[in-house]
């Protein structure tokens, strides 16, 4: 598509040494934080939110308003305000924080000041999953080499302003992408989300005014602060401005991360970006935002972009973490939700009786009609138990987990009825949209 | 799905913090308003020294965060990542969620096995590798891949694997040369 | 206080009260596993799930929801009751099916809500996870992981009321299960309410497990008598015998809770130092003959050497019934209160329930004492017996003997009592009195709370109540207080005794009720920490 495709969060990406201090520095880091320091908190908050910048951790949810919801100083009681960087990236299909923190992990400390500042954090929290140690390791140098150069830690630059950054690494959960349960694993507990209300930004890590933020949200930020709402708006759409980092997996012959404005068609990402399909090949599916998200037929990916609101209106998904999988007609959709129930089975958290006890009885289900062994009626049954899942728990994962067998069955019944050596049953469409 | 492993009954004996260890402990806890927020680091510290996280270092790490055992214990258990039981030198970490297994991650896990002549969640008679499934890992664009301790290696093909494990197990030192690690665009193993 | 509407009805409750406790105040109850009203918040099971209809939308749990005006929620919409029985088709999807053997059968709340809300037939075709069973985790606990439903009650227990931590969450996913480190134990002394808070039959208590099935048990409301606490109890029996003491909800005092060695007290009922028959000079006698003997006697000796003592184990009544009869009947006689010694008890002691003073009416005795200047304490009675002023003692329940050591040498002893204890050996004339499970009758906490006591079971040999005996006592003197029952004695004194005015049995219901003058006994409970 002939739209301009600015490199706003990958802009050093490939320069050799781009995570050096002075590599990074020679091609513009910090130059944003300088900018943010002789700025009020309240006018880079301003800004954020003026730029229309949207979490890109997968609720979309806008940034700047969601740093508002931090108490003012007076109504706080003396608790301290934290901000806390989520780079727990476990979503599956997701894989572009690692490479935003490898690549240029001075933007994202740079994004965390600013970010600290804009809120009145005086202390920021990077937890990586614990799987990314040579990543956390590489952050840390950056960490190092920005306190050296007073770019992080007390009276940064001489501005008066006191931010300290610190990563923390989780040990392996993927629930600790889900912003409270992060925070339960911050504060050194079991990965468990927490009742909400109170939401974190009143109450979050150690009951203190807490924003959690992804790592694409925060190097988003340092542009943003950099180059002025104006600019970002004018990327992207309307209701969702600025580039994505899409993370394109699966039976595609150019996997990777490509940062595109969002609103980019999405067979363009497909064919353009992707180089399409493998030779001779047709496309099956796609999940667009990340396993959790509801599958999309090819005649749905024909008609959408990549945004948070062309996704839904027309397939009724999500743009959700930008994790993009095709499968192509190879793939056996069966084998593939079973693949992705124990993938739920195995990351629940344990806490809420519908998904501890619901996601291993999907999956179980999944794994007998996978081998033949399952009954129309299991379909049912499994329908009934995603319906009953979702929205039923503390938190998302309920719903991350019933709405790939919410779609899967909706839009490729046959498959599934099929394994059970049936047709689709006459009744199973009006009730499958029903919900 | 796999019971998640128990700890065996036999453990390091008791067990204590070096000096440095300590200093390190004490490090870590400037980090976080409560001690408690330091239990993570100290796992992952503890099983650095360790090796993995017997009850005896279940209960030193307790004490050293003014903890119940079973408090620790209660945290270990959550996390995939902190071993509850000794592994091989290496643990490798086939990852077999939906890019990957789309990818072939299959095939490679049982390259290993043949390769290897154990089962997934064995080791190695000679205590070299252990060999487990784990999911996403949070590299679909560079599938198939593994993690051998805290090394990603990504594009995996036979070739590939049995280069690896052919330069571990003549001592090389992690981290081999990765050149998957500088990239974030892939041409698909297929094409 | 804002206003809530439940169903339809409208109701007023303090702010930050949950839609649980607000809907039962309303008369609806709302299903639950995790919640627990002296816990904090857990909202995991899912079962309180109610309809927001205003102030609100969708699908919200009732525990984690507070009283707000304008919140109106149905707790018996269509869709409510179809979530209830989800949340019950996942509850039982690992649990076994062993109802059978299961202790917990019969007050399951598996089994309750099933029969309640769940009612479905059954689509489970897929094998259920195994877990740890018949773990001995305490002194008192048996833990069945597979039973578990991770409601997180005991682990909440551990950390917020006794602060010792030590029943945890381990792994996750439907693997998730409950239990301790290993080699450790439970060693805390209130096991007993991690079986009681267990909603299933996870947790279930050695002392109670396979000695009877609940639905054969009744139930009698009354008072723990281990200490001054006075926690609030449930006696469960079956023709005439105790099976165990329940902690009952009394907010005031023991919140749900109760220690393990009050749980236990039953065991005394049928101990070997119960006394059961009237003893004269070491033989045993008919009540009756040991009544008129024990008249003979004080009518034997000169008034004014003849003390009273009142019973810190004695009940009001009683202890106002022998006040009077010492009053009406020998009037120069002394009449004194003093705690006494209980060989005996249990030593423990702590902020959270169990008092130093392991006797249960301490503080009504000395009401009575507050009332009339004229009765003396402990002091006054050691002076007035080593001045060699009294001759004979009459003694309720208490081990006078024991605290008054060898000054009482050569003193004659009357001792009115439902266990042995050095005073009731040296006693002259021992009369048998019933267990306090055996009577009617009222006793004043540590706080100067009055607390009925209830008759659960018939009186073990010739034993009578202590004030009944009392009364008895003062007929056979000449003139007793004038009471029929536990009942009349209690109104007859609260009619006397400012402190307890104008309450009845009917007043003081469940809970109980302060002394009008409160004179609370040093070291009241703390408060506990509020839940987070």
């Amino acid at each position: 598509m002939d739209v301009p495709k600015p490199r706003i969060l990958t802009a050093r990406w490939g320069i050799p040494g781009s995570h050096t201090l002075a590599v990074a520095q020679e091609h513009g880091a910090y130059t944003a934080l300088r900018k943010a320091l002789t700025m009020a908190p309240a006018d880079i908050t301003a800004v954020v939110k003026a730029s229309g910048l949207r979490g890109r951790g997968g609720a979309g949810f806008p940034t700047g308003t969601k740093w508002t919801f931090v108490p003012p100083e007076e109504k706080r009681g003396g608790k301290p305000v934290y901000l806390v960087c989520n780079a727990d990236e476990s979503e599956p299909g997701t894989f572009k924080d690692r490479y935003c923190i490898w690549n240029d992990p001075h933007m994202l400390i740079e994004g965390c000041v600013i970010a600290a500042r804009a809120i009145g954090a005086k202390v920021a929290y990077i937890y990586l999953r614990g799987e990314f140690k040579y990543v956390k390791d590489r952050l840390d140098q950056a960490l190092a080499e920005a306190r050296a150069a007073g770019l992080v830690g007390k009276n940064i630059l001489g501005s008066g302003v006191d931010v300290d950054v610190w990563t923390h690494q989780g040990a392996g959960a993927y629930i600790c992408g889900e912003e409270t349960a992060l925070l339960s694993s911050l504060e050194g507990e079991r990965g468990q989300p927490k009742l909400k209300p109170p939401f974190p930004a009143v109450e979050g890590a150690w009951r203190s005014p807490t924003i959690v933020n992804n790592v694409e949200t925060l190097q988003a930020v340092t542009w943003i602060v950099e180059h002025g709402a104006d600019a970002y708006k004018a990327i992207g759409t309307e209701k969702a401005p600025g580039t994505k980092l899409f993370c394109c997996s699966g039976n595609i012959r150019k996997p990777g991360v490509y940062e595109l404005p969002l609103g980019y068609p999405m067979m363009e990402l497909l064919n353009d970006e992707c180089g399409g399909l493998l030779p001779g090949r047709s496309l099956k599916a796609v999940i667009p935002g990340g396993s959790s998200v509801p599958i999309m037929t090819p005649a749905e990916v024909a008609r959408a972009t990549m945004d948070y609101e062309s996704i839904n209106e027309v397939s009724g998904s999500y743009l959700g973490s930008g994790g993009f999988i095709v499968m192509d007609d190879r793939t056996d959709l069966v084998d593939a939700l079973a693949n992705l129930l124990r993938f739920y089975a195995h990351e629940s958290c344990g806490q809420c009786t519908p998904c501890r006890e619901g996601c291993g009885w999907m999956y179980s289900i999944l794994t007998r009609l996978r081998d033949g062994e399952a009954t129309e009626a299991d379909i049912r049954v499994l329908r009934d138990l995603a319906n009953n899942i979702h929205s039923r728990t503390i938190c998302f994962f309920g719903a991350s987990a019933a709405m790939p067998v919410q779609s899967f069955l909706k839009k490729f019944p046959e498959e599934f009825f099929a394994r059970a050596g049936v047709g689709v049953p006459d009744d199973w469409r009006p009730a499958a949209s029903a919900k | 799905m796999a019971a998640f492993p128990q700890p065996p009954a036999q453990g390091h004996g008791p067990v204590d913090w070096s000096d440095q260890d300590r200093a390190e402990i004490a490090e870590l806890m400037t980090h976080y308003p409560t001690q408690r927020a330091a239990l993570l680091p100290i796992l992952w510290l503890a099983q650095r020294k360790w090796g993995w996280l017997s009850f005896d270092v279940m209960r030193r790490v307790a004490q050293t965060v003014d903890l119940p055992p079973s408090e620790v214990y209660s945290v270990a258990t959550f996390y995939t990542m902190l071993k509850k039981q000794p592994t091989g030198k290496y643990l490798i970490q086939v990852c077999h969620t939906l890019s990957c297994k789309l990818a072939g991650a299959d095939r490679i896990v049982e390259h290993i096995k043949d390769r290897l002549g154990i089962e997934e969640g064995q080791t190695t008679p000679d205590g070299m590798f252990t060999l487990m499934r784990v999911e996403c890992l949070a590299s679909c664009g560079s599938a198939p891949m593994m993690q051998i301790d805290d090394d990603f290696f990504e594009q995996l093909t036979p070739e590939s694997i049995d280069r690896i494990l052919d330069g571990l197990a003549k001592g090389e030192p992690l981290p081999l040369p990765r050149p998957e690690v500088d990239k974030w665009t892939f041409q698909s193993l297929e094409s | 206080m804002p206003i809530v509407k439940i169903n339809g009805v409208e109701i007023e409750v303090p702010a930050g009260t949950n839609m649980i406790d607000a809907a039962a105040k309303a008369g609806f109850d709302i299903p639950h596993y995790c919640y627990h009203p002296h816990l904090s918040i857990a909202g995991n099971c899912r079962m309180c799930t109610c309809e927001i209809e205003a102030g609100g939308r969708g699908l919200e749990i009732a525990c984690n929801m507070q009283a707000r005006d304008g919140l109106a929620i149905r707790t018996d919409s269509p869709q409510v009751k179809a979530v209830r029985r989800n949340v019950m088709e996942f509850l039982l999807k690992n649990h076994p099916l062993d109802c059978p053997i299961c202790d917990q059968s019969g007050e399951c709340r598996l089994q309750d809500y099933y029969m309640e809300h769940g009612q479905y037939e059954s689509r489970l075709a897929d094998p259920k996870v195994g877990k740890h069973k018949r773990m001995d985790i305490g002194d008192h606990l048996v833990l069945d992981a597979e039973r578990c439903i991770a409601c997180s009650r005991c682990v909440r227990f551990g950390d917020e009321v006794t602060g010792t931590g030590e029943l945890r969450l381990f792994n996750r996913t439907d693997h998730t299960e409950i239990g301790i480190f290993p080699g450790e134990r439970i060693s805390h002394a209130y096991q007993g309410n991690l079986a009681d808070i267990c909603p299933v039959g996870a947790i279930t208590s050695k002392d109670f497990r396979f000695e009877k099935r609940v639905w054969y048990l009744d139930e009698t409301d009354s008072v723990c008598t281990g200490c001054a606490t006075g926690c609030n109890i449930r006696v469960c029996h079956q023709q005439g015998q105790v099976f165990r003491y329940m902690p009952r909800r009394n907010d005031a005092v023991n919140k749900s809770w109760m220690c393990d060695h009050g749980r236990l007290g039953w065991q005394d009922i049928a101990s070997l130092r119960r006394v059961l028959r009237a003893r004269i000079d070491g033989k045993q006698a008919e009540l009756s003959e040991g009544i008129r003997a024990a008249a003979a006697a004080l009518r034997g000796v000169d008034a004014s050497s003849v003390a009273f003592v009142l019973g810190t184990r004695a009940t009001n009544e009683a202890n106002w019934a022998l006040w009077k009869v010492a009053r009406a009947n020998l009037p120069q006689a002394g009449v004194y209160w003093c705690q006494g010694n209980d060989p005996g008890a249990w030593s423990q002691v702590d902020d959270l329930l169990m008092d130093a003073d392991k006797n249960p009416n301490r503080a009504g005795a000395r009401a009575l004492a507050d009332h009339d200047a004229a009765i003396g304490d402990g002091t006054d009675l050691a002076h007035a017996v080593r001045e060699g002023k009294v001759r004979m003692l009459v003694v309720l329940h208490d081990d006078v003997l024991g605290r008054l050591e060898d000054a009482a040498e050569g003193v004659a002893v009357l001792h009115l009592g439902s266990q042995r204890n050095t005073t009731a050996d040296k006693a002259r004339i021992v009369l048998p009195a019933t267990h306090p499970t055996e009577q009617d009758g009222t006793f004043t906490n540590r706080a100067g709370r009055v607390q009925r006591i209830r008759r659960a079971l018939p009186a073990a040999g010739d034993a009578l109540p202590d004030w009944q005996l009392v009364e008895l006592l003062g007929a056979a003197l000449g003139k007793g207080p004038g009471a029929r029952d536990a009942a009349t004695a209690f109104k007859l004194l609260a009619g006397e005794v400012k402190a307890f005015a104008g309450m009845t049995y009917k007043d003081l219901g469940g809970g109980g009720l302060p002394l009008r003058q409160p004179e609370p006994l040093p070291s009241p409970p703390p408060a506990q920490p509020a839940a987070p």
